[in-house]
C-alpha cells in the first residue's frame, strides 16, 4: 500500500539587522529569501518516513511566486520526490495573504493531491500567524494535532502516534486518526544538510506551477478581513546591556551594575 | 561575502545551491571549533564522513556514486570550506584531487570499484605520497623505489609532509619502478596496515594547525601487482593530479581572503575610536579598497581557468599562474586585514591571523610561489630555469 505525504513548504523573508521600511512592508533590499525553519523539520520527518517506510511518496506544496523555487529545490534536494507550486497575479496583487486564504489554496491542493498525511510547520518565521495548518485541517475535514514534537506513523493504519508541547512545559501524547494535518516543532528531529547528489536531482524532478484557474478557485479567494494597514518598528523602552565573557569576569560586571542602580545594597 | 563585480549573480540555480549548502555546513558545524582545532593542532575527524556524505570529494567527477557537478561548483565548494580554513579544503584536495581523481583517472576497474565509492562517502581515507625529506621542488629525483617480486613489488623510502598520512588507510605513493630499465614512475596504492608500513604525525607545525600532516616510511612494503595504477608512467602521473588540486587551491584562497575582508569590514564599520567607526578613517578606507580589489582581480582569474577546465582547454600554466597570484593574494591580505583588527586581531576568536598562518603552507605546498613562478617563466620564454 502506498502512502503520501503532502508538505508546506514556505519561502520566508529574512530581515538583516539594520533595515527600512518602505511603504506596508520592509524594504526589499534588507531581505533575504530561504526555507522556512519549522517547514525544514517537517520535510525531514516526511523524508525520514519516506526513507524508512515502503513505497511514500513526500510531495511539497509551496504558495509562493518564482522565485521561491530555490527554495522548493532546497526542499527537493533533500529528499522530496516532487514539488507544487502556487501562484497567480491576484495572489501578488493582494499583498497580504491571512491564514484562511493560504487554507483555502491549499485545501484546494490537497483535494486534488489526496494525501495520507500533511505536514506543515507550526508557524513561518516572516509572519509568524502560527494558524494555517489548523484552518488547512478544518477546511479540508482532516484531523489534526498541533505543535508535534515527536511522531510515530503507523503507515498501513494511517494512525499517528504523536507527543504534542503544550504550555508551561506540558507534553500530550496523542493518536491522531489519518488523514491528518500535523504542525511540527522544531526539534523534532535534526534536519539534514542537502547533499550535491540531491542538489543534482532535484534539478530533475517535477516542480509544476498551478495558477487559481488550474485549482478551480477564483479571485474572490484572496478576500480576507484582515488588513495590514501600518508597518512600523517599536520605540525601544529600554536598553539592554549585554556583557561577553565567562561567568568569573561578568558576575562582577553585573554586580558593580546593579549596585550603581540601586538594586542592591552595599 | 564580497562579490564586486557580481560573479555569482551569473551562477546557475545548481551552483548557488551548492554554495549555500557548503556554506552553511561550515558556519554551523565547523566555525564555531576550528579555532579551538586549529590551537589543539587537531583535525575534526567527526566531520570527514559527514563531508563525505554531503559528496564534498572528487565531486566533479563521474560515477561510483560521485555528484558529477560543474568545475564552477566545484571551486565554490574549495572556496566555502576554506573560507573557514585551509585544513578544512585540504581535507577535501587530498581525498578527491590527489587520490580519488588519479585513481579514477589512471586506475583498473577493480580498483575503482574497490575504493571511489568508500572514499567518496568518506568512509577510506587516503592521502598522497610524492614529496621526500630531499626532494621537495625536484620530485622526479625521488629515492622511493619498487622492485618486482614474484607476484608484485616491494617498496621502500621515505615521504613527507603528507596531508593525512597519520589518518589514512590507503596511500598513494609515487615510487621509481626499478625493475624497469628505465625506472619510470608508477603510482602504488599501499594499504597502510601493510607491514613494514609506519605514518608518524609531524608535530609543531606553526601553519595549518587544523590539519594533520605526517610522514610515510616504507620498509620493506610488499604490494601485490594489482595494487599499482595501471594507466599512467612517468611524472605525468603525480604532475596530473597536481594540476586538479592546485585549481582548487586557486578558488580555495579567494575564500580565505573573502573571509579576511568581511571580518576587517565588519570589525571597522563596529568599532568605534576617536567617536567614531575606525571605517570613516581614510587610512582604514584605502585598506579595504586594495583588499576588495586584489579579491575581486583573484576572483576574475579563477572563473575565466575555471571556463576553461570546463571546455577543456586549461593549461597546468595557467593553473600555475592563478595558484601563484591567488596564494599570494590571500597571504597579503590577511596580514592587512589582522592589521585592522589591532590587538584583537592576534587572538584565535577572529579568523585573519590564523588564515595568515595558513598561508605560508599554501604558499609553500603543491609547487611553492617561486617553483610557479619557474613555470610561468618557461612557458613565456621557452627555457627552463630548473635544468
Amino acid at each position: 500500500m502506498s502512502t503520501k505525504i503532502l508538505v508546506t513548504v514556505k519561502e520566508v523573508a529574512e530581515v538583516d539587522d539594520e533595515f527600512e521600511i518602505s511603504g506596508l512592508d520592509i524594504d526589499d533590499r534588507y531581505l533575504e529569501y530561504d526555507l522556512n525553519e519549522w517547514d525544514d523539520y517537517a520535510v525531514e520527518e516526511a523524508v525520514q518516513l519516506s526513507e524508512a517506510g515502503d513505497d511514500v511518496e513526500v510531495v511539497t506544496v509551496t504558495l509562493g511566486p518564482e522565485r521561491s523555487e530555490e527554495t522548493i529545490r532546497m526542499a527537493l534536494a533533500k529528499g522530496a520526490d516532487r514539488a507544487v507550486r502556487v501562484w497567480d497575479d491576484a495572489l501578488a496583487d493582494a499583498g497580504l495573504l491571512d491564514a484562511t486564504t493560504k487554507a483555502d489554496l491549499l485545501a484546494a491542493v490537497v483535494e486534488s493531491e489526496e494525501p495520507d498525511l500533511v505536514l506543515t510547520g507550526v508557524q513561518a518565521a516572516d509572519d509568524s500567524f502560527g494558524a494555517t495548518g489548523v484552518a488547512l485541517a478544518e477546511r479540508v475535514g482532516f484531523e489534526w494535532a498541533a505543535v508535534v514534537n515527536d511522531l510515530d506513523y503507523d503507515a498501513d493504519a494511517n494512525v499517528s502516534s504523536v507527543r504534542r508541547e503544550l504550555e508551561g512545559g506540558v507534553e500530550e501524547l496523542t493518536d491522531v486518526e489519518g488523514p491528518a494535518v500535523l504542525t511540527i516543532q522544531t526539534g523534532i528531529n535534526e534536519p539534514r544538510y542537502a547533499s550535491l547528489r540531491g542538489i543534482r536531482q532535484a534539478q530533475r524532478k517535477p516542480l509544476d506551477v498551478h495558477a487559481l484557474d488550474d485549482l478551480g478557485l477564483d479571485e474572490s479567494v484572496v478576500d480576507s478581513p484582515v488588513d495590514l494597514t501600518s508597518m512600523y518598528e517599536p520605540e525601544s523602552e529600554g536598553d539592554a546591556v549585554v556583557w561577553e565573557g565567562s561567568p568569573d569576569e561578568t558576575a562582577d560586571e553585573l554586580a558593580t551594575f546593579l549596585r550603581e542602580q540601586g538594586v542592591v545594597e552595599g | 561575502m564580497l562579490d564586486y563585480v557580481g560573479l555569482e549573480a551569473d551562477l546557475d540555480a545548481e551552483e548557488q545551491l551548492i554554495r549555500d549548502t557548503a556554506r552553511e555546513f561550515v558556519e554551523e558545524e565547523v566555525r564555531p571549533d576550528i579555532g579551538d582545532h586549529w590551537i589543539e593542532g587537531t583535525f575534526p575527524t567527526e566531520l570527514i564522513e559527514e563531508m563525505g556524505d554531503l559528496g564534498f570529494y572528487a565531486p566533479n567527477l563521474d560515477g561510483y556514486g560521485l555528484p558529477d557537478v560543474s568545475e564552477t561548483a566545484y571551486g565554490l565548494l574549495m572556496q566555502e570550506l576554506e573560507a573557514c580554513d585551509s585544513g578544512l579544503r585540504s581535507m577535501a584536495s587530498v581525498q578527491g584531487a590527489l587520490v580519488m581523481y588519479p585513481i579514477h583517472a589512471y586506475g583498473s576497474e577493480a580498483q575503482k570499484d574497490r575504493l571511489l565509492e568508500d572514499m567518496g562517502r568518506g568512509e577510506t581515507i587516503g592521502c598522497f605520497g610524492l614529496t621526500e625529506p630531499s626532494h621537495g621542488s625536484n620530485p622526479s629525483a625521488m629515492e622511493t623505489h619498487a622492485e618486482a617480486d614474484d607476484d608484485g613489488y616491494v617498496l621502500n623510502g621515505t615521504k613527507t609532509w603528507i596531508t593525512n598520512s597519520p589518518l589514512a588507510d590507503v596511500a598513494l605513493v609515487w615510487a621509481r619502478d626499478r625493475s624497469d630499465p628505465d625506472e619510470p614512475v608508477r603510482g602504488f596504492l599501499v594499504e597502510t596496515d601493510r607491514d613494514g608500513v609506519e605514518t608518524p604525525k609531524l608535530e609543531e607545525k606553526l601553519s595549518l594547525r587544523a590539519s594533520v600532516t605526517g610522514q610515510i616510511e616504507l620498509s620493506d612494503v610488499h604490494v601485490p601487482e594489482e595494487n599499482v595504477l595501471p594507466g599512467v608512467e612517468g611524472m605525468k602521473g603525480p604532475l596530473s593530479c597536481l594540476t586538479q588540486a592546485r585549481f582548487g587551491i586557486a578558488w580555495g584562497a579567494v575564500g580565505a581572503a573573502r573571509d579576511c575582508f568581511e571580518t576587517a569590514r565588519e570589525y571597522a564599520t563596529d568599532r568605534d575610536q576617536f567617536g567614531k567607526p575606525i571605517a570613516s578613517y581614510q587610512l582604514q578606507q584605502e585598506k579595504l579598497a586594495e583588499m576588495a580589489t586584489q579579491i575581486t582581480t583573484a576572483q576574475l582569474l579563477v572563473y575565466r581557468l575555471t571556463e576553461l577546465k570546463e571546455r577543456g582547454d586549461l593549461r597546468p600554466e595557467q593553473v600555475s599562474m592563478a595558484k601563484r597570484n591567488n596564494v599570494r593574494t590571500a597571504r597579503d591580505q590577511s596580514r592587512i586585514a589582522r592589521e585592522m583588527l589591532g590587538g584583537n586581531g592576534i587572538t584565535a576568536d577572529y579568523s585573519p591571523m590564523r588564515h595568515m598562518a595558513n598561508m605560508e603552507t599554501v604558499y609553500t605546498y603543491e609547487g611553492t610561489h617561486d617553483i610557479h613562478s619557474l613555470i610561468i617563466g618557461h612557458d613565456l620564454t621557452g627555457i627552463p630555469a630548473f635544468e
